[in-house]
């Protein structure tokens, strides 16, 4: 009988566990498919195939992610993060007219993606080498195949030099090798030549341009000649522009103090130079010129200013091939840009600003159309930083405009006709450090419970009636609300807020705020309860002015959070509400310190973990855990701070109990040693330094990462076995180890029952050893980080969420499947069975129902963070890295909340039958019972 | 009017007739119980009326009694564990309801003692019925056993370590260390 029960428990656990419900995607998780802040260059309006109605915004990020999105909502069509290579922090996209792929180069690798889908079309790599540009060649010159367009591509390094390839296979045409040593500096095509530039820096450090013009058809030199730039290039950056695969190549640059502006038509060697406007120092210099070979050769030179921003036109003879000024743009206040498009051979300059979205064309400066930019709450304070636009002109004016533009607050957003369509907050894909903050009503009624707990129960009493009259003021508002409320449960969207105030009701604990920080310097607060909506978002920059943030980290406490980075002396307190900083003052005690408690810190010091009894750093430390010689620490795993224990011990199906080593100062500490390719994990009490456990694992990859989570009495890490090694297996490992005080049951170990602990007292180090178990397991995939859930009290069973990279995927492996204590080589016996045991398998596949993020790909995940909701089923997670995507897990099923099958509204109508009914039969009954006792039987 | 002397039939009827005809071919109805014959008559009231009992007589014969009583439990006994053996260990309504009257029957039995010895209680046992009523709480103990053994197999007894773990608590430690980076 037992047996049978067990089998069927194991088996309801087994088979449908832990699956998120359909009903339930998308709606108590949430997924910003991030792409990174586009970059100037890389981002445009295309249409993905010749012919195609309807075009995509296609962009590079800074993240080195290209991604396609939709400009009709701003829903990513495909994406690919292409950062794989660790040099590869500078990245080119280009496409060519009417072409169905488009070319990315990153690093050495050059790959082709198709327009529409992303699919991968060719790619080819030169190892060693980094390309510095990429070029489509326009023009047909009978050499192509097909109407595919070849690239040209500027090589750097090992083997410098331009090459083509073509466009349909990425083979290469022809080579022209560069041995002049000048750095390489762009490519650009005309319909004639093949211009390759290079900078020559001479010993007084002035660079010189040299041109090289090449012939597209044999990649054979044709000319050579330096330009006369004199002393004004130092820098790379002062050249503004070069190439445009136009009929009139260009070649921008500018002096130190921007004052001027010389420009080149490539190909020839005159230069035309034009005086920036000198009523205020022109801070920068932007050259708009159009992308097409058949449209005008007009260009747009944008002059940044400390307050403003203005533009002249110019035009460009072809014949004469000389250059005149056509028309300037007013100098207006603020920020603004310009973007180009080009209709046929028309090229419309759009000027967009906070307020206003302009366009005039470039033949005259009568405006097109204007548009009055509705204001929005994302946007509000922020100027547009750079943009793409896309103008629709139909009998001389405007008819609608719509541009992509980056914003200074991080959002990508596109402006049609003034309104705004859709915004993407792409900032935080740069998420660096996240924290959970609980909302401040919670906030205050755990501190307001707290202070109750330490009075008199006098005292207590009043304070209890004092806040409870304090509430009734919220009581006329609450009354109001209820009405909608009563309606909504019945009818809507339980997890849909009704109002989108923030401080709401929220008796499940679902509405937590992250608070991010991101590499940018901004911090954000995301609301977890509905769908991750930016409550706001700063700019720590205008906090701290003149810090920059490199890596801050964040630490959050009763209703502020704390900010640390490098270049801050004191932590910045923020307030999770309003943003609004607060003053050191306001700083609570934030270590929750047990009265009596020895409090130890520690930290890594010059490659060893010390341990303080102090905050201060030169204190000498209690003790030192020095790895062994040749290994180096690689990352360390603390308990967190908040782990609570439903049960000291694990129950045996024959009902004795393994008593669970619970100690709240465990580190498990990662080194690995390079030379004999070994990693090891020390398990140490962080109170008294003491090791507890240690293991070592040979042939081991040392190069990929070894994540580790630590809870409760167990701890986990992973790796991944050297493929090179002569080992009897290959792959990835998971390791599983649960620490318990004895090995026999019923027996609470050396200490016995004694209550308290002391890690540092006499003679106790050894024999407080924990008796451990070890199991490991076999993974189909790397795992680069992992944690653990966290519920209110611990009943729930925990879930080991780990990342997996290579699938873009969070998998939740429930704890059951990682139980040490699984029978190795036998069947479980029916007690075994009891518990939930099954035999040990060497290796866990990863169920598709274990994957949290279901059918989204959770792209470049660093780290997920986890945090308990006031429901015990349910642990609130969020992940952040590239995208940002946050869940609700309930590892043991949402027992304490009614499902969304459950119909209230029947129970209800069941209710109020039920009681009519008794109404009508009560009467019935009574005459029936008077009856019986009057009449004679 | 004097008294009518009774008609005939009705004499008939109270005095059977006294001679029985010789010819005994024909035997008597079934039900009809011939009067017996004056000889028969003495012969039978010779036969000594059955003498009351004597006290001692009653009371080895209340003492058997008791004893009978005192033993019923335990022939019971092997009944009852065995229907206790096959109807498992999982907790169900008629697993649950056997158990109750498995411990309802020995101490409601237990509790009415007196009441259940009550007729056997004379002077003369009253002395030797306490060996009986030992027994007989004995016996019914035996009953209750195999109840309390049924309930732990059922695993309801707290016999275990398991079963106290809720009221140990963890131990505390005198010392808290945290990584520097969560100050």
């Amino acid at each position: 009988m037992r047996l049978h029960a067990a089998l069927a428990l194991t088996a309801c656990l087994s088979s449908g566990a832990l699956a998120i419900f359909a009903d339930d995607a998308g709606h108590i998780d949430y997924h910003l498919a991030l792409v990174g802040l586009p970059k100037r260059e890389d981002t445009f309006f295309q249409q993905p195939y010749a012919g195609s109605k309807a075009s995509l915004l296609y962009t590079l990020s800074d993240k080195q992610v290209i991604g396609a999105v939709n400009p009709k909502d701003g829903a990513i069509v495909w994406r690919h993060s292409l950062s794989t290579s660790p040099n590869g922090t500078h990245g080119i996209l280009r496409s060519g007219e009417d072409q169905d792929t488009i070319i990315t180069a990153v690093g050495d690798r050059i790959t082709a993606w198709s327009a529409s889908d992303g699919r991968l079309a060719w790619e080819t790599r030169f190892s060693g080498a980094t390309v510095e540009d990429l070029e489509i060649l326009e023009q047909e010159d009978g050499n192509t195949v097909g109407d595919v367009k070849d690239a040209v591509v500027l090589l750097n390094d090992a083997t410098q030099g331009v090459k083509r390839l073509d466009g349909k296979t990425g083979r290469i045409k022809w080579t022209y090798q560069d041995t002049s040593g000048n750095t390489p500096f762009q490519v650009s095509t005309s319909p004639t030549h093949v211009y390759y530039i290079s900078l020559h820096t001479s010993m007084l450090g002035a660079s010189t341009v040299h041109v090289t013009s090449l012939s597209p058809v044999t990649g054979k030199k044709v000319d050579q000649y330096t330009l006369n730039t004199g002393n004004d290039i130092s820098s790379r950056d002062q050249i503004l522009f070069a190439g445009a695969n136009s009929a009139s190549p260009l070649l921008a640059w500018t002096d130190k103090a921007h004052s001027a502006l010389k420009v080149n038509i490539i190909g020839t060697k005159g230069v035309s130079t034009f005086a920036a406007p000198s009523k205020e120092t022109v801070e920068r210099i932007i050259l708009h010129a159009p992308n097409r070979v058949n449209s005008v050769p007009h260009f747009l030179v944008e002059y940044q200013t400390k307050t403003g921003h203005s533009a002249e036109v110019f035009h460009v003879n072809l014949v004469k091939s000389t250059i005149s000024k056509a028309y300037s743009l007013p100098n207006l206040a603020g920020r603004g840009i310009f973007t180009t498009s080009t209709t046929d051979a028309n090229v419309y300059f759009t000027r967009i600003t906070s307020e206003e979205v302009s366009v005039v064309s470039s033949r005259s400066h009568g405006i097109l159309g204007r548009w009055p930019i509705k204001s929005s709450w994302t946007l509000a304070g922020a100027y547009p930083v750079h943009g793409v636009s896309e103008v629709a002109v139909r009998s001389g004016s405007a008819h609608a405009v719509r541009s992509a533009a980056l914003f200074s607050n991080g959002q990508w957003a596109l402006v049609r006709n003034g309104e705004l369509t859709w915004t993407r907050p792409e900032f935080l894909s740069g998420v660096v450090s996240a924290a959970w903050a609980d909302l401040p009503e919670e906030e205050t009624l755990a501190h307001e419970l707290e202070v109750e707990g330490h009075q008199n129960v006098v005292a207590a009493y009043i304070h209890r009636v004092k806040r409870h009259i304090r509430d009734l003021e919220y009581f006329p508002a609450w009354l109001q609300a209820l009405p909608v409320r009563i309606l909504g449960n019945l009818v809507g969207n339980p997890s849909e807020p009704i109002s989108g105030d923030i401080i709401e009701h929220d008796s499940f604990g679902f509405h937590k705020l992250v608070i991010v920080a991101t590499d940018t310097g901004r911090l954000a607060a995301l609301d977890a309860g509905s769908s991750g909506k930016i409550v706001w978002n700063i700019d720590l920059h205008q906090l701290s002015p003149g810090t920059t943030f490199e890596h801050p980290t964040l630490k959050t406490s009763r209703g502020y959070v704390e900010l640390s980075d490098k270049g801050l002396v004191a932590p910045l307190l923020i307030n999770v509400t309003t943003a609004g900083l607060l003053s050191a003052k306001e700083k609570a005690e934030s270590v929750p310190v047990v009265r009596g408690q020895t409090l130890v810190f520690f930290d890594i010091v010059d490659g060893e973990l010390k341990g303080f009894e102090g905050a201060q750093t030169n204190a000498t430390p209690v003790w030192t855990f020095t790895p062994p010689t040749n290994e180096r620490i690689v990352g360390w795993t603390a308990r967190p701070l908040d782990d609570p224990v439903a049960s000291i011990g694990k129950v045996l199906g024959d009902r004795r109990v393994l008593y669970k080593y619970l100690n709240p100062n465990l580190v498990l500490i990662t080194t690995v040693s390079d030379s004999t390719r070994t990693a090891s994990v020390y398990l140490l009490d962080s109170a008294s330094g003491n090791l507890l456990h240690s293991t070592s694992h040979s042939g081991v990859d040392i190069t990929r990462p070894i994540p580790s989570a630590i809870s409760e009495n167990w701890f986990s890490y992973s790796m991944t076995l050297d493929a090179a090694h002569n080992t009897a297996s290959r792959g990835y490992e998971l390791v599983v180890s649960e620490l318990f005080e004895s090995s026999i049951p019923d027996d609470r170990g050396p200490l016995g029952a004694a209550e308290n602990s002391s890690a540092v007292g006499p003679n106790k180090g050894d024999a407080l050893e924990p008796y451990v178990l070890s199991q490991t397991y076999h993974i189909p995939e790397e795992i680069s980080h992992m944690t653990v859930s966290q519920t209110r009290q611990g009943i729930t069973s925990r879930e080991l969420l780990v990342t997996l990279p290579e699938s873009n995927s969070i998998v939740g492996i429930p704890r059951y499947v990682i139980d040490p204590r699984r029978p190795i080589g036998r069947d479980p016996t029916a007690e075994e069975a009891a518990e939930g045991l099954t035999k040990y398998h060497p290796v866990i596949m990863f169920q598709p129902q274990w994957h949290i993020n279901h059918k989204n790909e959770v792209f470049g995940v660093k780290d997920v963070i986890t945090s308990p909701s006031l429901l015990e089923s349910t642990s609130l997670v969020f992940a952040y890295g590239l995208d940002v995507f946050g869940t609700r897990l309930s590892p043991s099923f949402a027992f304490d909340m009614l499902g969304k099958g459950f119909n209230k509204v029947q129970m209800l109508l069941t209710v109020g039958a039920l009681g009519v009914g008794v109404l009508f039969v009560a009467p019935l009954v009574r005459r029936k019972q008077i009856n019986s006792l009057w009449t004679i039987p | 009017m004097a008294t009518q002397a009774p008609p005939q039939w009705a004499l008939d009827l109270t005095s059977a007739p006294t001679q029985k005809p010789k010819s005994t071919s024909i035997q008597d109805p079934p039900g009809f119980t011939a009067a017996l014959s004056t000889k028969q008559r003495s012969g039978a009231s010779k036969t000594p009326v059955r003498k009351t009992p004597t006290e001692e007589e009653m009371d080895t014969l209340k003492m058997k009694k008791a004893w009978e009583l005192a033993i019923a439990p335990a022939k019971q006994l092997p009944m009852n564990a065995i229907g206790m053996y096959m109807t498992g260990n999982t907790l169900q309504i008629f697993s649950i309801f056997m158990v109750f009257t498995l411990f309802k029957t020995p101490i409601t039995a237990i509790l009415a003692l007196q009441r259940v010895f009550a007729p056997y209680e004379t002077p003369g046992t009253s002395s030797r019925l306490i060996v009986v009523k030992l027994v007989y709480i004995l016996t019914n103990l035996v009953g209750l056993c195999l109840g309390i053994w049924k309930v732990n197999k059922m695993g309801l007894l707290p016999t275990t370590r398991s079963d106290w773990l809720a009221w140990e608590a963890e131990r505390t430690w005198s010392e808290r260390a945290i990584p520097r980076a969560w100050l």
